[in-house]
């Protein structure tokens, strides 16, 4: 395209610059500080933060949650998305638009708006207290549920969205030619439609299990302090204890699950392929 | 009023203290009733020292950690901050010393805000009380020890230990359970019913959010996020409880070598002054620390007024917060968080 690698080097150069003055400087900056804690490079800063019971139990509540989150916005984007590419072209469009709404509303908004669900007055204490299944309301705000089903709500769509366009690409006629020779629908998924598919769910499940893991809107208010992810610990450590090495520890510990969960997906989708 | 003021002004400006224009004075604040405070401290001042005020806000700890960022060449020449955080700043050496001449309405405070520390760093320039707050048609509080019994299970939210409403509602708590070793076996206390409390709550904002959704129906809370209660449409009470109210106090702090010592002095005690501290009382903003300041009753049924209120808070030495806040997260992280 370019006639030599000068001409392409130079139309990259300012985003480049942009990027490393403004994102790699100051992140890299600011990282450092979790491996010199007292001023020479160490790895005391993560056996410390690791040492802490809280922390552990914080750290894996999050990956727990981010799991969770993205497995069960597989199980369900499967489902959503074989429908939605079945449908006419028309109704597609329509449903695709409503999957797509929720990503035009603020997170803050969707998130208040299972408060107004899950609270002791909320829609679901109200039947649940109606029909005589309890006395008292339920407990569900500030629950690990109520983190799970916000975060799960708010990135859903994510995962729908990448598996739409990896099934749209699988050829009409191989699901029904599956069939006609007898597999079974459980045969036709894991044989036919997850390899064809294999990396709109990398992609999906990435997304997804970042998103879950690096959402803080979410779990502050449907988790609050009783239920503390990374992120919600994290704003914490900078923003109450002004403790910006366990900080720095945290956003790296972000980092490294954010990548990894994307290398290992890859490495999933390549395994057989 | 407006002839005094001006009088003041030419005062100054005879004393050839004033007058240079391109003076400035740097605060740094708490971010609320900002536009109160412009009207009734700010624009007033700005007038009399003909001086301009570069108003900093945030929370404690950015404000805190901005101080200590700038220690040697300081952008902040005076804060109002909590009296543990005026310790913390003391001890790290990056305040001074108040001069009590340069303050002449300090004589006017109560005694216990003429020097909060006992180390001559913070004057206080308002108190507040803490107590619970509750629905009055579904409850009734009548002890600190009522937020962690049957009727409230389930109910109620608590600050979490890292605010400074957090160790004050733990000190009345020990005080309902008569005991009298320190706030540690209060905390494990509190990890033992930590199943039948809501939430740990960090700013009153959040409290104010969880009452009016009927989460909570009751919490401790400080004096000054009342009146976001009373003007809310639930039925909301403010207990009195056998053990009294606890209470504390936000203090003034000179930066250390900011070079702007005589302007900040003149703030400080301006701030003081009983025309300040009443017109700030009058917006229901701050509750005075100047005994002079009268205000009507109702008025001070919304306030921490008067010295029959002030002298019966339980306030909890900032010493004893700063010493123990590590070890009390611990435990509380351990225990009542998990």
């Amino acid at each position: 395209m370019f006639r030599n690698t000068r001409e392409g080097l130079a139309l990259v150069l300012p985003a480049a610059i942009f990027s490393t003055l403004l994102f790699l400087v100051p992140v890299g900056i600011l990282l450092s500080e979790a491996f010199r804690p007292s001023g020479s490079w160490s790895l005391a800063g993560y056996a410390e933060f690791f040492s802490e019971p809280l922390n552990r139990t914080v750290f894996l509540r999050t990956l727990k949650l981010g799991l969770l989150v993205a497995g069960t916005a597989a199980v369900i984007g499967y489902a959503a998305a074989f429908c939605i590419v079945n449908l006419g072209p028309k109704s597609r469009g329509r449903v695709f638009g409503m999957v797509v709404l929720p990503l035009m509303i603020s997170p803050v908004a969707r998130t208040y708006a299972w408060i107004v669900i899950l609270g002791r007055t909320g829609i679901v204490n109200g039947a649940i207290t109606g029909l005589g299944l309890s006395d008292t309301p339920v407990r569900l705000l500030f629950t690990e549920t109520a983190v799970f089903l916000g975060l799960l709500q708010l990135f859903l769509p994510l995962m729908i969205i990448s598996l739409v366009s990896a099934m749209e690409n699988i050829p009409r006629d191989v699901i029904p030619a599956a069939r006609v020779l007898g597999a079974s629908w459980l045969a036709v998924f894991f044989k036919v439609i997850l390899p064809l598919t294999r990396e709109g769910l990398v992609i999906g499940g990435t997304l997804v299990f970042t998103g879950a893991l690096t959402a803080y809107i979410t779990p502050a208010i449907l988790g609050g302090s009783k239920v503390l992810m990374l992120e919600t610990l994290l704003y914490q450590k900078v923003n109450v204890s002004n403790d910006f090495v366990s900080a720095s520890v945290i956003a790296m510990i972000l980092i490294v699950m954010s990548f990894s969960a994307n290398l290992l997906l890859k490495r999933i989708a390549t395994a057989r392929s | 009023m407006k002839l005094s003021l001006s009088l003041l002004a030419l005062s100054c400006a005879m004393g050839g203290t004033a007058m240079a224009a391109d003076r400035t004075l740097t605060i740094s604040v708490y971010s609320f009733a900002q536009d109160e405070y412009k009207k009734a401290l700010y624009d007033p001042f700005e007038e009399i020292c003909g001086c301009d005020i570069v108003v900093e806000t945030g929370n404690s700890v950015e404000r805190m950690a901005k101080i200590e960022a700038n220690a040697a060449n300081p952008v902040i020449d005076m804060a109002v901050i909590s009296t543990q955080d005026a310790l913390s700043l003391a001890r790290k050496g990056l305040i001074a010393p108040l001069d009590a001449a340069s303050l002449p309405n300090m004589a006017k405070l109560y005694d216990s805000a003429k020097d909060p520390n006992g180390d001559g760093m913070s004057v206080g320039y308002t108190y507040y009380a803490s107590s619970i707050v509750y629905r009055s048609d579904l409850v009734q509080v009548d002890s600190w020890g009522d937020l962690l019994g049957p009727d409230l299970a389930g109910q109620v939210a608590l600050p979490n230990i890292t605010g400074t409403q957090g160790p004050l509602t733990l000190m009345m708590l020990g005080k309902a359970m008569g005991e009298t070793g320190g706030l540690a076996p209060v905390i494990s206390a509190v990890g033992e019913k930590a199943d039948d409390i809501v939430t740990f709550y960090s700013r009153s904002s959040e409290l104010v959010q969880l009452m009016n959704q009927q989460e909570v129906i009751a919490a401790p809370v400080g004096r000054f996020a009342w009146s976001s209660f009373a003007d809310a449409p639930l039925p909301f009470a403010w207990a009195e409880p056998a053990e009294g109210q606890a209470g504390g106090m936000n203090v003034m702090v000179m930066t250390k070598g900011n070079g702007n010592e005589e302007l900040a002095y003149q703030f400080m005690d301006y701030w003081l002054s009983t025309e300040v501290q009443t017109r700030i009382a009058e917006m229901l903003v701050d509750s005075p620390a100047n005994k002079e300041v009268v205000v009507s009753d109702e008025i001070a049924a919304n306030l921490t007024y008067g010295a029959d209120v002030i002298n019966a808070l339980n306030i909890l030495p900032a010493a004893d917060v700063v010493d123990n806040r590590e070890a009390w997260v611990e435990q509380w992280n351990t225990e009542v968080i998990r």
